[in-house]
């Protein structure tokens, strides 16, 4: 039997602006010029606006939503507090509230000042998520996500032979992608020598491992299916989407095993719901707060087996042309933070076939990944409806 | 009339608030005694401390003296200070460490080069008070 959320819900609408470091733009300032642009891109008006998802902390909340855009009647608001996994977390919610006949057009939304405003060591704290560490690990020394992940990625690298070159192909590939795109904070070449040289932030995770710190708001619309086959955009379907929560979940330290992402729940589950796996997959938004998190992530995604991640990367294959092109736009490695929401945008213009010089052929079905807040793990499966 | 030139204030060490689960563990860590919490109802011990047994739900709970040895679990070596406090002491390894009591801890490792880190290397836990309420853990080669 079929999911009942299965192709019930559809992207119908996405927006963004442009990815900088620097704007004297308030955050709440580009989550709403996102949003204005998504709605446009829907073929929607503002009003029609009936539930909202607020990437959060950062940016604004519901009332300012219904306050900017002069929403007449909000029947849904909801924060999803999963760090990097929220957006994407966000869009089976967001999903359920469409299906279920709650609402008729979500908005998730994000805003962030990321380069201009707070920088991470402070915006964590922010995060009631974050408590554990520090109260036991920021006062030895341990604040950043990169500090916090670089465990995970040096164990992976001495269980099973993962290298630098590995990690750096990931960044080069990545900003090669970005330059396709236009639209990035990184827009010159990367190569694998100026990767190894670059500093080091938290061993083994160089500068150009890490994701950018950057300003920009990007926006995307959840409709019902029926409705959003009549707005102005191809139709684009969520076949499947789930959300994990890992063991341990607000404590890498203490978790059984620092390489079992939540996404390693929630990445079946959206297969099975969607009726297909990785071999149908066209193209791949996979979150890239750090280099080595793909080569994990694509792992437990089943692209190949656990350990193989590294040479996976290699030769090709995850570049355009290559068997399985990701993270298509430059990623949050060379296109800008905005909490992943960036890779749903791009995988419904791929799907849609409105990716111009980054676009992959005849790409039918994608997935897009996020992974955060100390490893939770959400995936949507989305298909260009016939 | 010329103002004193104004010196930045020195940067803060980062300190645990602790919490009324954990409060038993950071005084036992001022005493130089690493105390784990053990559930009174199934025995099974849980780190970091919080108010309910996962495995058999009780809510009772009493504080064990723990040894002190374990073996590398994985590290990190930090470069970049994301807390100005720590710029001095960067590059600063970090060990994350399974303690032969049953949980991990997170903690600088000191005396050790990186070339001679491997996953599995035997370390033993230290105490630095940092002011009369905190102690914090460090690791030395066992």
């Amino acid at each position: 039997m079929s999911h009942p959320l299965r192709e019930k819900a559809a992207v119908s609408g996405i927006g963004e602006t442009a990815y900088t470091r620097g704007t004297p733009k308030s955050a709440l300032a580009l989550q709403l010029e996102a949003s204005l642009a998504a709605i446009a891109d829907a073929g929607l008006n503002p009003r029609d606006i009936d539930g909202v998802v607020p990437y959060f902390p950062g940016g604004g909340i519901a009332e300012d939503f219904i306050a900017n855009l002069g929403l007449p009647d909000l029947k849904l608001s909801l924060f999803v507090p999963m760090g990097g996994a929220t957006c994407v977390a966000a869009i089976q919610s967001a999903a359920m509230a469409v299906a279920t006949g709650v609402c008729n057009h979500v908005l998730i939304a994000v805003g962030r000042t990321g380069y201009s405003g707070a920088r991470v060591s402070t915006r964590l704290q922010q995060f009631p998520q974050f408590a554990l560490a520090a109260e036991f690990e920021a006062p030895i020394g341990m604040f950043a996500p990169a500090q916090l992940y670089a465990q995970g990625a040096r164990r992976h690298m001495e269980l099973y032979g993962t290298t630098a070159r590995q990690f750096a192909e990931v960044a080069v590939v990545t900003r090669q992608h970005a330059i396709l795109n236009g639209n990035v904070v990184m827009n010159k070449p990367l190569t694998v020598e100026e990767h190894h040289a670059s500093r080091m932030i938290s061993d083994p995770f160089r500068l150009f491992d890490c994701s950018l710190e950057s300003d920009g708001g990007a926006a995307i619309v959840i409709s019902r299916a029926d409705r959003a086959r009549d707005l102005r955009k191809p139709l684009v379907t969520i076949m499947g989407v789930a959300e994990g929560h890992p063991e341990s979940p607000a404590s890498i330290a203490q978790r059984p095993d620092l390489l079992e992402f939540g996404l390693v729940k929630s990445a079946p589950r959206a297969y099975a719901m969607a009726g297909v796996g990785p071999q149908d997959i066209d193209v791949a938004e996979i979150y890239d707060c750090f280099t080595f998190t793909v080569i994990r992530q694509l792992e437990i995604l089943g692209f190949c087996k656990t350990g193989e991640g590294g040479p996976f990367v290699m030769d090709g294959r995850i570049g355009l042309g290559g068997a399985l092109p990701l993270n298509t736009h430059g990623g949050l490695l060379s296109q800008g933070h905005v909490v992943g929401l960036n890779h749903a945008i791009e995988l419904t213009r791929q799907l849609r076939g409105e990716a111009g010089r980054a676009q992959v052929k005849d790409a039918e079905v994608g997935l897009v990944t996020g992974y955060g807040d100390m490893g939770d793990g959400s995936i949507a499966i989305l298909r260009r409806a016939a | 009339m010329s103002a004193a030139p104004i010196a930045a204030p020195a940067p803060e060490r980062p300190l645990p608030t602790p919490t009324r689960e954990s409060q038993p563990h950071w005084d036992g860590m001022r005493e130089g005694r690493f105390l784990l919490q053990h559930c009174s109802g199934c025995g099974k011990v849980r780190h970091y401390p919080r108010p309910v047994c996962p495995h058999c739900f009780s809510m009772e709970s009493e504080f064990k003296e723990a040894s002190l040895g374990g073996a590398i679990h994985t590290w990190t070596v930090c470069h970049h200070p994301f807390n100005f406090f720590f710029k001095a002491a960067a590059p600063y390894i970090v060990a994350l460490v399974d303690m032969d009591a049953g949980v991990r801890v997170n903690a600088p490792l000191r005396g050790v080069a990186e070339a001679d880190l491997k996953i599995g290397k035997r370390v033993k836990m230290g105490f630095e008070p940092v002011n009369k309420e905190v102690t914090l853990p460090f690791f030395v080669s066992a």
